[in-house]
C-alpha cells in the first residue's frame, strides 16, 4: 500500500514541544497549512493476484488539478497529517470529482468537523474542504485532534463507498512514533489495517447505482484492499510494539481476532480511552476505527507464518463458493500475520 | 435430516411407559456433576502437567423443533465419556500457572486442529504444519498442543482448521483458567474469576457459551453436498449447544445426550448472608456478533478476552465473535414486597381475565416472591414455589427463535429464588389432641399478632370418683392419646392414666407429679395436660431438597380469654415432628401418637421449654426429602405436627397453645 506523507516538513517541532513543556500548544496566532489534492476516478484494483474488478476509488494526482495523472487504488491513498507544537494546522483537501456523469460525490471523515463551504460537487468540479487541527498536545476531547480517521463519498447514497470511494486520514501527534499525544500509545512498527468488502458483481455493474442492493452480496473480504494470500504481512520482531490501526469502511460490524497475544485498545473512533483494555478478538464497527498496539510475545507465533490476525466472521474465503469446502482451502479473505 | 425422527422414537418410547431407554446421564459428564452450573471436564493432573485427551468426532445435536442436526465437535477421550460425541466441546479448566497439554485426534475426514486465543506462546508437536497451526492429519491423525495456563480467565478454544467450515460446524469450547491460590487467597463457599476483587459464590459458576448452526451447511457436509458460505444464513442459535427451552434443562438431561450442558441461571437475592455474586462466564463461539440481553438485574462486566477491564454495568452487551466477557451479578430484592407486610399499592389483576400463551406459563400466579397464587383453569404453570424468571436472551430478537419460530434460540432463564429457598406456609390444621381455643390456619403464615390458639381435651367423669379408685369411666377417650402412659387433671388432682387408653374406662395412677389423691363429685372435668396438633403444607415438588421447618409459638397459663396468661415456670415441653408418609401412609399420621410422626432432628434438640414467651425454632432435615413430601392422593403434602405436654411437677395445670408461625423452607429440584 502506498503512503504518502503529505504534510509539511516542521522537522524543529519536537524541540519546540520540549521547550513548551506539556502544556498544550500554544495560541492559534499563526497556523501550518497542509494542502492534500485528490481525485475520485475509476479503476481498477487486484483483489487477489487472480482477481481485479473495477473500482472507483481515490488517487492523487501527480500533477495537482490533472486527474489523468492520477491513479484510484483501492483503498484511497493513506494520508498523513502531522500536528504542529506550536499552531494549528489548517488542511485542506481539494479533490476533484472525475466520475461518469451524473454521480456527484461528498467528501466526508467522521470525526472532523470541516469549516463551513460546500459538501459535494459534481463531476468536472472540484470540491475544497478544510478543517483546522489544534496544537499538539491538544486538550483532551479537542476537535481534529491526532487519531485514525477514514474519509470517503458518501455519494449515490452510499454506493461510491461500495465501490472504493474510501482511505484512511491518519492525524500524528507532533510526536513521532506515537499514535496519540499518550506516551502509552508509542509504537516501533505501524499498521493502518482498512477493512472493507467488494462484491465483483456490483464492481463490474454498469451502473452502480442501477444495481439492486437486495442482492448485494460481497464475496472478498480485505485488508487494505487484499485478500488472503495477498494481504501484506506485518512485519516486527519479538518486544516491539505494533500500532494496528483499524479502520473499518465495509458495512459489517467486524470482529478481528489475534492468536497468540492479547492487543491493548488505547483508543476508539480517533479518541483515547478512557479505559483501555486488552483484548484478542475486538469488534470494530462499520464506519469506526480503532487503534491497539500489540507487543509482539517471545517465542514465535502458533503459525510457522507468525501471529494470525484474521475476522472472526471467518470471512476467509475468496469469491463464488460452490464446492464441498471453503475455497480457497488453503485460505483467503481477511486474514494475514504478524511475523518478523 | 437423516436423524429427524429419533427424537419422536424417544417421546413416544416415553409414551409406551418404557424408561428403560433412558440412560441416567448423558455420559459426557464426570462423575457427581452439578445439575445447574458450570462442569469442567476433569482430565488428569500430574504434578503440574494438566493433561486433556481430546478427539474431534461427529454426531447429532437435537432442537426443540424435532430436527436433528449434523455436528462435528470435540469429544473427551477419557472415562467416563470415551469419545462420547458432544457439543459444545468439553469445558476444560485449569489452574494459573499449570502446564496444559491437550492431545487432539482427528476423526475427521479433512485436517483439523485447536487454537487457543488468549494464550501465549502454545507449542505443538507432531502433525503436520496448518495455515494457523498444526494440524492433525484426516481420519486418525493426532497432534500435540502445550501451553502455560497464562492470565486467569475465560477463553475460547476452537478449530485452527478450515474454519469457515469446522467451526460453524462445531469446532469450539471453552477453556477456563482458575486464579492460582496467590491469585485468589482461599475463602470458604467463594473462588475468584481473577483476582480477590472478582470474587463469586463458588456454587454460582455459570458458563453461557453461544454459537449459531446454518443447518443447510451441515446437512451439506452430512450428504457430501455443495454449500454457498456466502449465503450462510444461521437458523438455530445456541446457549451451550443447546436452544431454548432445552436450554433451561438440567446438565446431563437424558433428553439431550450429546448436549451435555444446561445454561439456567440460578440466584438468591443478596441477604445479609448471601453476599456473594455469581459469576457468568460469556463465550462467543459462533460468527456473528450477539446482542446479549440479561433481565433482572444489571450485569457487572469484570472481563474481557480474559482479562479484567474497568467495570461497566449492562442490560445489554454486544459480545463479539471469538470474544469472551465475564460478569458478575447480584441479585437484590429492592421492593421487599411482601403480601402480609408490604403489598404492592396496586391490586392485581383477577386471574379470570389473563390469558397465558400455549396456556403454559413460568408465572406462579402471585407477583410475591415466594407465593403462589390462582392461574386459569387449564394454564399448566412451570413453577415451583414462587421463584421468579427473567429471560437472558439475544436481543437480536430473529436469534430468539428455532428456526423462524418463537420463543426460542439463544436463550435461557435467570431463576431467582425466594431468600434461603423455596418457601411455604400451612394451608390446613387438624386437632388431633384438644380442641380449638381460637384463630386460623392463616394465623400461622406471619410472625405477628395473630394467634392459631389450641386448647386441651377434656371430658367428664359421669359419676363421683373415691380417693382410692384407680378404675374410672369417662365420657369421651375421643382425642386422648390411644396408647402410651399421659396425665390429665381432675380439680387438684393430677392422674396418670396407664391402661386402657383409646377405651372409656382407663387404669389411673393417682396423685400424681405433687398433687394428693382426693375424691371428685359427679361430672367432674377431666382435662389432658397435653395438646397435639398438625399442619399441612401442599404443593410441595417432587425432589425437594432440605426441608427447613420452622415453628413459632408460645403456651399461656389461660383456656379462655383472648390474652395470653403468663406461664413461666413449670412451662411445658413441646416436640415438633414431620410426617414420614414411607411409615404407613397418611394412617401412619392420624393421631398424635401415630407412627409416622418423626421427631425433627436436632438442632436444637427437643423437646423444648416453651412458656409465654414466643420462642421460634428451624429444624432442618439435610438430603433429600422425599419420605417427607406425600405422594398419591398426599402428593406434594408435608405434615408438621406439634405436641406441647406439661406432664412435670409441681402440680401442672392445664394451658393453651398458641402458634404465631409455622413455615417450610427447601430446596426445589
Amino acid at each position: 500500500m502506498r503512503a504518502i506523507a503529505v504534510t509539511t516538513s516542521r522537522v524543529l517541532l519536537v524541540f519546540a514541544m520540549i521547550a513548551a513543556g506539556l502544556m498544550f500548544g500554544g495560541s492559534a496566532a499563526s497556523a501550518a497549512t497542509v494542502s492534500i489534492n485528490l481525485c475520485a476516478l475509476p479503476g481498477t484494483a487486484p483483489l487477489t493476484d487472480a482477481v481485479t474488478v473495477p473500482i472507483w476509488g481515490f488517487g492523487i494526482p501527480t500533477t495537482p488539478g490533472d486527474c489523468s495523472t492520477a491513479t484510484a487504488s483501492l483503498p484511497g491513498p493513506q494520508l498523513h497529517v502531522t500536528l504542529s507544537a506550536t499552531e494549528t494546522t489548517t488542511v485542506t483537501f481539494n479533490v476533484i470529482n472525475a466520475l461518469p456523469a451524473g454521480h456527484s460525490i461528498t467528501f466526508e471523515i467522521p470525526g472532523i468537523t470541516f469549516d463551513a463551504g460546500a459538501a459535494d460537487v459534481d463531476p468536472g468540479g472540484t470540491l475544497s474542504r478544510s478543517f483546522t487541527a489544534p496544537a499538539s498536545p491538544s486538550a483532551p476531547g479537542a476537535a481534529n485532534a491526532a487519531g485514525t480517521y477514514l474519509y470517503g463519498s458518501g455519494g449515490d447514497g452510499g454506493r461510491q463507498q461500495a465501490m472504493g470511494l474510501y482511505g484512511a486520514l491518519i492525524v500524528r501527534p507532533s510526536t513521532a512514533n506515537q499514535a496519540y499525544e499518550s506516551a502509552a500509545t508509542a509504537y516501533d512498527v505501524e499498521a493502518p489495517l482498512v477493512l472493507s468488502a467488494v462484491d465483483p458483481a456490483f464492481n463490474n455493474a454498469s451502473d452502480p447505482v442501477a444495481f439492486d442492493m437486495y442482492k448485494y452480496r460481497a464475496t472478498y473480504w480485505l485488508i487494505n484492499g487484499k485478500a488472503y494470500p495477498d494481504t501484506a504481512g506485518i512485519t516486527a520482531a519479538a518486544g516491539q510494539r505494533v500500532l494496528l490501526r483499524y479502520v473499518n469502511v465495509g458495512y459489517d460490524n467486524t470482529t478481528m481476532m489475534l492468536l497468540g497475544m492479547h492487543e491493548h485498545v488505547v483508543a476508539k473512533d480517533a479518541r483515547l480511552l478512557n479505559s483501555a483494555y486488552n483484548a484478542s478478538a475486538d469488534t470494530i464497527p462499520a464506519g469506526a476505527t480503532e487503534d491497539v498496539i500489540a507487543t509482539v510475545p517471545a517465542g514465535g507465533g502458533p503459525s510457522d507464518s507468525g501471529f494470525p490476525l484474521f475476522n472472526r466472521q471467518l470471512h476467509l474465503t475468496n469469491g463464488g463458493q460452490t464446492g464441498q469446502s471453503p475455497s480457497p482451502l488453503t485460505g483467503g479473505g481477511m486474514l494475514t500475520f504478524i511475523h518478523p | 435430516m437423516a436423524r429427524r425422527l429419533r427424537r419422536l422414537g424417544l417421546v413416544l418410547a416415553l409414551a409406551a411407559g418404557s424408561a428403560v431407554l433412558i440412560p441416567t446421564h448423558a455420559d459426557a459428564l464426570p462423575a457427581g456433576f452439578p445439575k445447574i452450573g458450570m462442569v469442567c471436564t476433569p482430565g488428569s493432573v500430574s504434578g503440574t502437567t494438566h493433561t486433556f485427551n481430546l478427539v474431534a468426532n461427529t454426531g447429532y445435536a437435537d432442537t426443540p423443533d424435532g430436527n436433528s442436526i449434523f455436528m462435528w465437535s470435540y469429544a473427551n477421550h477419557d472415562a467416563p465419556d470415551n469419545d462420547h460425541f458432544q457439543t459444545p466441546g468439553p469445558v476444560l479448566c485449569v489452574t494459573e500457572g499449570e502446564n496444559v497439554v491437550v492431545n487432539l485426534t482427528n476423526t475427521l475426514p479433512e485436517p483439523g486442529s485447536i487454537v487457543f486465543p488468549g494464550q501465549a506462546d502454545v507449542t505443538a508437536s507432531g502433525g503436520s504444519a496448518g495455515l494457523l497451526t498444526s494440524e492433525a492429519a484426516a481420519s486418525g491423525g493426532t497432534v500435540s498442543y502445550s501451553f502455560t495456563a497464562g492470565n486467569p480467565g475465560t477463553y475460547l478454544y476452537q478449530s485452527g482448521s478450515d474454519q469457515a467450515k469446522q467451526v460453524e460446524m462445531g469446532l469450539y469450547g471453552a477453556l477456563v483458567v482458575r486464579p492460582n491460590a496467590t491469585t485468589c487467597p482461599p475463602v470458604a463457599g467463594t473462588n475468584c474469576a481473577y483476582g480477590a476483587g472478582t470474587r463469586y459464590d463458588s456454587g454460582r459458576e455459570y458458563l453461557l457459551l453461544l454459537s449459531e448452526i446454518d443447518p443447510v451447511l451441515h446437512h451439506a457436509v452430512e450428504t457430501g453436498g455443495t454449500y454457498d458460505l456466502n449465503a450462510r444464513r444461521a437458523r438455530y442459535f445456541t446457549v451451550n449447544g443447546r436452544e431454548f427451552p432445552d436450554t433451561i434443562q438440567d446438565n446431563g438431561t437424558a433428553l439431550q445426550p450429546n448436549q451435555p450442558y444446561g445454561a439456567l441461571v440460578r440466584l438468591q437475592p443478596n441477604t445479609a448472608t448471601n453476599t456473594q455474586p455469581a459469576l457468568i462466564r460469556m463465550v462467543n463461539a459462533g460468527l456473528l456478533n450477539h446482542p446479549f440481553h440479561p433481565h433482572g438485574n444489571h450485569t457487572t462486566e469484570i472481563a474481557q478476552d480474559g482479562r479484567v477491564v474497568a467495570r461497566t454495568e449492562h442490560f445489554g452487551e454486544t459480545i463479539g465473535s471469538g470474544q469472551t466477557l465475564d460478569y458478575l451479578i447480584r441479585w437484590d430484592d429492592v421492593d421487599q414486597w411482601s403480601p402480609a407486610s408490604n403489598p404492592l399499592p396496586v391490586a392485581q389483576p383477577n386471574y379470570r381475565n389473563l390469558t397465558f400463551k400455549d396456556g403454559n406459563t413460568f408465572y406462579s400466579g402471585s407477583p410475591y416472591l415466594g407465593y403462589k397464587g390462582t392461574l386459569p383453569t387449564g394454564t399448566v404453570s412451570q413453577n415451583v414455589c414462587g421463584e421468579w424468571y427473567f429471560p437472558w436472551h439475544s436481543h437480536a430478537l430473529n436469534e430468539f427463535s428455532n428456526f423462524d419460530e418463537g420463543f426460542g434460540g439463544m436463550a435461557t432463564l435467570l431463576r431467582v429464588d425466594p431468600s434461603g429457598g423455596c418457601f411455604g406456609s400451612p394451608t390446613a390444621t387438624a386437632i388431633v389432641g384438644g380442641t380449638l381455643k381460637g384463630g386460623t390456619v392463616a394465623a400461622l403464615t406471619a410472625d405477628d399478632a395473630a394467634y392459631y390458639q389450641v386448647n386441651p381435651k377434656t371430658t367428664t367423669r359421669p359419676t363421683a370418683t373415691t380417693a382410692g379408685q384407680t378404675s374410672i369411666t369417662v365420657a369421651s377417650a375421643a382425642g386422648f392419646p390411644a396408647s402410651g402412659n399421659y396425665d390429665i387433671r381432675i380439680d387438684n388432682e393430677v392422674l396418670q392414666v396407664t391402661g386402657g387408653q383409646g377405651t372409656t374406662t382407663w387404669t389411673v395412677s393417682r396423685g400424681q407429679l405433687g398433687t394428693a389423691a382426693a375424691a371428685h363429685a359427679s361430672g367432674a372435668v377431666m382435662t389432658a395436660l397435653a395438646n397435639d396438633w398438625y399442619a399441612t403444607f401442599t404443593g410441595l415438588p417432587a425432589g425437594a431438597a432440605n426441608l427447613k421447618v420452622t415453628y413459632k409459638g408460645k403456651n399461656c397459663s389461660n383456656t379462655t380469654g383472648t390474652t395470653c396468661a403468663a406461664l413461666i415456670s413449670n412451662v411445658p415441653q413441646q416436640t415438633v415432628r414431620i410426617c414420614d408418609w414411607t411409615v404407613a401412609g397418611a394412617a401412619g399420621c392420624s393421631s398424635g401418637t401415630s407412627a409416622g410422626w418423626v421427631t425433627l432432628p436436632p438442632p436444637p434438640s427437643q423437646p423444648r421449654d416453651v412458656g409465654s414467651t414466643d420462642v421460634s425454632s428451624t429444624w432442618t432435615i439435610p438430603g433429600s426429602g422425599s419420605a417427607y413430601v406425600g405422594t398419591g392422593a398426599y402428593k406434594g403434602q408435608v405434615r408438621v405436627l406439634v405436641h406441647t405436654q406439661r406432664w412435670t411437677t409441681p402440680s401442672p395445670t392445664a394451658f393453651s397453645t398458641w402458634g404465631d408461625l409455622m413455615k417450610i423452607v427447601y430446596d426445589a429440584p
